[in-house]
């Protein structure tokens, strides 16, 4: 292998040991270490194949329970409404618990009085456990300060 | 091997060639087709693809179906794989799978048709306009008010609600830019950003082209890699995002570049480009990881001359008219980098190794990892790779390893891919843009009703 010679004005960098002079253009040759970087692209690349398709199937598994979820307030509330809230941080992130904010009567999200309930568990036919709930007043967020009516195993929830 | 067991290999691959015409004109049409129907379907009324906007294409109204994000997800699906066999079909064989004209023409179409439409996919634009209105009309400087410090202006209820309270983040050329724009009312501002970004998309490509005939490469393939690329058209453009204005930058410095080089170096044109890529990062930074590169690549005064001049130039007017923080890109950096968005690869890798999400730490480790990337760059671009390649592998990783991931953030390094011998960058950019759209699929697999 041989160096490429360098133009005039790049003379300069003669005084540099070989390995370290600047090169016009990549050296015949530097097959290995495109072997090396192409390796590890590909090892990259494959980790995030993997790290996508297990959060696509997180996501999916998600959107079965948010399912059986909807499904549960709706047939322990008699109402069929659509727009229902779903909070997967109040009952801790990550725990598969929720909380289903809705109105109970009809108008339009969080106008009426709300009933919100706590809803853990597997699924079983379509809907999971309702472990207990609280009220809102309408056009209230769903904050600990105006919660009341707490009712089940999330009594603890309500102010007072 | 005998003369007869060659020619059959050789005949296999003429008889696929005649099929290319045919195939090629069944992809033209399915993208074409599938951004008509976008487009007129998220006109026809509310949609979760259409942020909540001002009536700008109500003669539209009337045509479509309401758009799902189901349908919008399968829309997506088909024009991706219609836009992987174009891809393939232009590179792959030796007759030309599509003439100049028509490349030009598909490209033209499939831009005007998003430019027809409304907003799609993101409210950014609205807070362009916000803060374009913030300064003209109101004496507010973006830099240190959020959009609701212009809770009244009509702006204000369409710019995202995440928003609301962050200064702007865009560099002060861009800002510059943008305030001429604010007089003409909210929906004459959104139509001439709209226009901005088309123009700078046609600019880009435009300098795609022109790079790629200058490196020797062929320039149909190149401009529909870039143009037909369904996050190109659909997410960058149908936002009207300024990223494209910052690539428009940014190819004018790699074709000035280019063009310094032959037949002998030119100091004008190449502190012309470094200027331009000055300009660039004045409308979004992330463009400025090319000027290293460059100045390394070259070797020279003539790039550093020039990216000082304009640095000093675009600080001096940023200063001026935006005072202290307008020019403190590193603030905002720094505020954006602590972003989380869920399509973030850190995001999901931190999902598959059992966390929530991203911890403080992940920042300071992706930092390092992307820092580690671009000193090996660095080296690499020392010692005689290509400065393009190298700057389009920063872009592309910086893209990878920022907690706050977009679609429209991994189109940067496309351009740049096109343009390059090193096809590994073009396959990681597909690669990674393909990932990305595989993410967006799971209401596809499980809807939520």
């Amino acid at each position: 292998m041989t160096e490429v010679s360098l133009p005039v004005e790049e003379r300069r960098w003669e005084r540099l040991p070989p390995w370290l002079r600047p090169r016009m253009s990549e050296q015949p040759g530097s097959g290995r270490l495109w072997r090396i970087e192409t390796t590890l692209l590909v090892i990259v690349g494959l980790f995030l194949a993997v790290a996508i398709v297990n959060d696509l199937a997180r996501e999916v598994r998600i959107n079965h329970r948010l399912v059986a979820d909807l499904t549960t307030w709706r047939h322990y509330t008699q109402h069929d409404y659509v727009n229902i809230s779903i909070d997967q941080e109040t009952l801790g992130a990550n725990s598969d618990r929720e909380v289903l904010c809705g109105n109970t009567s009809a108008g339009p999200p969080g106008s009426k009085t709300q009933i919100c309930l706590a809803v853990w568990g597997p699924i079983v036919a379509g809907r999971r456990a309702v472990h207990g709930g609280w009220y809102l007043p309408p056009y209230y967020e769903d904050v600990r300060s105006e919660r009341y009516g707490c009712f089940g195993a999330v009594r603890g929830l309500c102010p007072r | 091997m005998s003369a007869v067991a060659q020619g059959e290999p050789r005949l296999a691959h003429e008889r696929s060639e005649r099929w290319v015409p045919a195939l090629t004109t069944v992809c033209a049409l399915l993208l074409v087709a599938v951004a008509a129907e976008i487009v007129i379907d998220a006109a026809a009324g509310p949609s979760p693809v259409v942020p909540k906007s001002p009536e700008l294409v109500g003669w539209l109204g009337g045509v479509g179906e309401r758009l799902g994000y189901r349908g919008f997800l399968v829309a997506l699906l088909v024009s991706s794989g219609a836009y992987g066999g174009l891809a393939v079909l232009s590179r792959r064989f030796r007759v030309r799978a599509i003439s100049r004209r028509w490349a030009i023409a598909l490209v033209a179409v499939l831009q005007l048709i998003v430019f027809a439409g409304p907003v799609l996919l993101s409210t950014d634009v609205f807070s362009y306009v916000a803060y374009a209105r913030m300064g003209l009309e109101y004496g507010l400087n973006p830099y240190t008010h959020g959009p609701v410090a212009i809770v009244h202006d009509s702006i204000y209820q369409y710019v995202g609600h995440d928003w609301d309270r962050v200064a702007t983040a865009y560099g002060p050329l861009y800002t510059l830019l943008s305030y001429p724009l604010a007089p003409l009312g909210v929906v004459g501002a959104l139509w001439a950003m709209k226009l901005e970004a088309l123009l700078a998309s046609a600019g880009t490509l435009a300098l795609t082209w022109r790079c790629a005939r200058m490196r020797g490469f062929d320039p149909v393939a190149a401009i529909l890699v870039v143009g037909a690329n369904p996050l190109y058209f659909i997410y960058g453009l149908g936002g009207a995002h300024n990223d494209l204005i910052m690539m428009l930058a940014m190819m004018a410095a790699v074709s000035l570049t280019i063009a310094a080089g032959a037949p002998k170096p030119s100091a004008r044109r190449e502190a012309g480009a470094a200027a331009s890529v000055v300009a660039g990062a004045l409308i979004k930074a992330t463009v400025a990881v090319l000027l290293p590169f460059m100045i390394v690549s070259k070797r020279r005064l003539a790039p550093i001359v020039g990216t000082v001049a304009a640095l000093a130039l675009g600080a001096l007017v940023g200063y001026a008219v935006f005072g202290i923080h307008g020019i403190n890109v590193v603030a905002a950096l720094n505020r954006d980098a602590a972003f989380v968005s869920t399509d973030s690869f850190a995001n999901e890798i931190a999902h598959l190794l059992g966390k929530p999400g991203v911890f403080p730490i992940d920042h300071d480790l992706l930092k390092a990892a992307l820092v580690l990337i671009v000193l090996h760059l660095l080296w690499r671009t020392w010692r005689g790779y290509d400065w393009v390649a190298a700057s389009g592998w920063a872009l592309l990783a910086i893209s990878v390893t920022s907690t706050w991931l977009l679609a429209w953030y991994i189109l940067w390094p496309l351009p740049l891919a096109v343009v390059t011998r090193d096809r590994r960058l073009l396959a990681a950019t597909l690669a990674i843009q393909a990932l990305f759209i595989v993410h967006q699929i799971s209401p596809l697999l499980a809807p939520v009703q």
